[in-house]
């Protein structure tokens, strides 16, 4: 089942004197319980196309449909709600809201979306417990490592049960210690939960255990390998 | 709101020395302000109070022509039931009719133009209660031999009284306040000064031919009870005026201008010397409330009452313009320097909004990807500036409180130079601090609006806010 379709899309930034083509002409489908990595060297367009997918910038030319549901169609407080229910995002550097508690963190979304509080500490407790920080509920991010950060972001992303989650080098600022845990807790989560994971990455840990590996290169995608 | 009140809270306090310098410098600017216009408003009531409540009444009823020109030829006729009448008005607490002219006194070789003031003994009481200010104790040099004499008296005490030769008092606390002695002093020490001290006074009775002589003027004038004073003026339609009159009492008038120059009679007397039989110049009226709403409505309701088209009530800012002026200018410099204040206070406030905005321009740009509605984010970010605001408004305000009911039941008694400049002014040289009123609630409107103009900018920066833009930031 398609979770994302992506239609020819193109993202030009004309601000400067020579029109910038930072994704040129994708075209990518995405199903559900993926495990994929965007890879490619600087500038190649995998940040601005997992923006573009996460429907934090508009593509100039193009469609993207998630779910069913045209992102070009909504308004901009709509796009925010259905990216509340739809879309769960890993950042690189973590970006945790700094004056909440772990638990807090991944509360928050299910507090936006008025999950009932039994619910929502049943949820946190598990999704902590998932990533190893059942420990660690009360601790604020400064309290943290990068990697516990990291994995209060992953159980921030999933707790809502987003479609998919989007992650954006999920492991750049992390030892290889923290990265190995981490990506085995994202891996296991969407073999549990059955949610699509895509990241951007120039980890090579990343891409040996992606199922899929996307290249692109000048904002195009070179190739498209998927594995058994 | 719960969830927005807890993020605003603890935003708060991420750069606690940033919020803790910011709410400080509302909490000086709240403090001083309460302080500051409690102090000037407690000394223009105290101004008024002294001046209006123990002289020229909150309302007047006067012959039209008297204000521009106060001859005793401006002067109507008087029946009770007119008073009468008055005092039933709604708010009015007393009636008094007052006979004012000016006269030449003259005691021994000592000459001195003076207000005349004539009363009813009875109503007065009722009125200003002039029995009040006769001067009861009195510094001489004769009390300090005496006192010096019984060498039961700490040399220290009584350095304190010399500095205080020659001044009267009308009351044991007033006189107690301008010594300024210990606790342990005053009840050691106080009965004793006051033994030393005491002046024998009189007042006037009904149809006394004495009169009463302020205590700055008797000064002047080297004269005591029991001494004669010669007065000299113009009488109703040119008629001379002239008469002896025995000193019955010496006065204490609280404002020391009208304590350099009065002379108290009763009404009797005075339309005998005036040759003015059954007239007065003034029905004085005093009321429950000084606020202009009470004084309008008295007034139109009095007036109301005057029929012979020659009289008409006008209230004590309308009989006292120089004194208005004075009090709304110094007002409003006062005002000028809180505007200041205020203005320096929110560009602190302002300094402390760009920086936040700076530093979490990111966080915003997160907040957004994630989910949160900008209305949301808007809505926390106006909780915390509320907050930045609140804690030191609430926190000044309720410092300020202790100090302004302290200071309003125990006023500052000024003394030295600065007292005396002030009785230069006419002022009693004492500071009362003003009670709750809209003054204070007022600090409240003003950090408000700070807060909300402040708010503007955060909130215009997320409604224009980019996530891309915010996240690279």
């Amino acid at each position: 089942m398609k979770v994302i379709e992506i239609r020819d899309v193109h993202k030009i930034y004309d601000e400067t004197e020579v029109a910038v083509r930072a994704v040129d002409g994708v075209t990518l489908n995405f199903d559900e319980a993926e495990f994929a990595a965007i890879v490619g060297p600087s500038g190649s367009g995998k940040t601005t196309l997992l923006n573009l997918i996460g429907g934090l910038d508009i593509p100039t030319l193009g469609e993207i449909t998630i779910a069913g549901t045209n992102l070009r169609t909504l308004k901009s407080s709509e796009l925010i709600d259905f990216r509340l229910h739809n879309i769960g995002f890993v950042f690189q550097s973590y970006n945790l809201i700094p004056v909440l508690s772990a638990k807090e963190n991944v509360e928050f979304i299910m507090t936006l979306q008025k999950w009932p509080r039994k619910e929502r500490d049943d949820r946190t407790f598990e999704l902590l417990k998932a990533v190893g920080l059942e420990d660690r509920i009360n601790s604020r991010p400064a309290k943290m490592s990068g990697g516990q950060q990291q994995r209060v972001a992953v159980a921030r992303a999933l707790a809502s049960r987003p479609k998919f989650v989007l992650a954006d080098e999920p492991t750049a600022n992390l030892d290889s210690k923290s990265a190995s845990k981490l990506l085995e807790i994202m891996e296991k989560l969407n073999h549990e939960e059955k949610i699509t994971f895509i990241f951007s990455t120039h980890d090579a840990r990343v891409v040996k255990m992606a199922h899929r590996v996307i290249t692109l290169e000048d904002g195009k995608v070179v190739s498209d390998e998927v594995r058994e | 709101m719960k969830e927005n009140f807890k993020i605003a809270w603890r935003n708060l306090w991420r750069n606690r020395r940033r919020t803790i310098i910011t709410s400080a410098s509302v909490f000086f600017a709240v403090f001083f302000a309460v302080i500051m216009r409690s102090y000037q408003l407690g000394s223009y009531d105290h101004m008024i109070s002294s001046f209006i409540e123990s002289y020229s009444g909150y309302l007047q009823v006067q012959h039209i022509k008297f204000q521009d020109d106060p001859l005793i030829d401006n002067s109507f006729s008087y029946t009770d039931s007119l008073a009468a009448r008055i005092s039933r008005v709604d708010k009015v607490v007393s009636v008094a009719p007052h006979i004012e002219s000016f006269a030449l006194v003259s005691s021994g070789t000592q000459t001195k133009g003076t207000v005349v003031l004539a009363i009813d003994p009875e109503k007065e009481r009722k009125f200003s209660n002039p029995e009040n200010k006769l001067v009861k104790y009195r510094i001489t040099r004769e009390a300090i031999d005496r006192l010096k004499g019984s060498g039961n008296i700490h040399a220290n005490v009584l350095d304190e009284i010399e500095k205080n030769i020659g001044n009267s008092y009308s009351s044991r606390a007033r006189l107690e306040l301008e010594l300024g002695l210990s606790a342990d002093d005053n009840e050691l020490y106080i009965p004793e000064i006051l033994k030393a001290c005491e002046v024998s006074n009189g007042f006037l009775t009904n149809y006394d031919e004495g009169v009463l002589v302020s205590d700055r003027l008797a000064g002047y004038l080297k004269t005591t009870i029991g001494d004669t004073i010669i007065l000299l003026g113009q009488g109703y339609h040119g008629a001379s005026a002239a008469g002896v009159f025995p000193v019955r009492g010496i006065i204490k008038m609280p404002v020391p201008d009208i304590d350099n120059r009065l002379i108290i009679m009763t009404i009797q007397a005075a339309q005998k010397f005036l040759d003015s039989e059954g007239m007065i110049t003034s029905l004085s009226v005093n009321l429950t409330g000084k606020s202009h709403r009470t004084l309008n409505e008295a007034k139109n309701k009095i007036n109301l009452l005057l029929i012979d088209g020659i009289t008409t009530a006008k209230t004590w800012e309308e009989l006292n313009p120089v004194l208005v002026q004075q009090i709304q200018g110094d007002s409003q410099s006062g005002m000028a320097m809180l505007a200041l204040l205020y203005f320096i206070i929110f560009f602190g406030i302002y300094g402390t909004v760009l920086m936040m905005v700076a530093e979490r321009t990111r966080e915003f740009g997160v907040l957004i990807s994630i989910g949160m509605q900008k209305r949301k984010l808007k809505k926390i970010i106006s909780i915390e500036m509320l907050l930045l605001g609140s804690i030191g408004l609430v926190c000044g305000l309720l410092a300020g409180t202790p100090i302004i009911l302290y200071f309003y039941y125990y006023p500052i008694i000024l003394k030295g130079d600065l007292a005396k400049m002030m009785e230069d002014y006419g002022v009693d040289p004492m500071m009362p601090t003003a009670w709750f009123g809209p003054y204070f609630y007022w600090q409240a409107i003003i950090i408000g609006l700070m807060i909300l103009i402040a708010t503007i900018y955060p909130l215009r920066k997320i409604g224009k806010l980019k996530v891309i833009e915010a996240l690279r930031s």
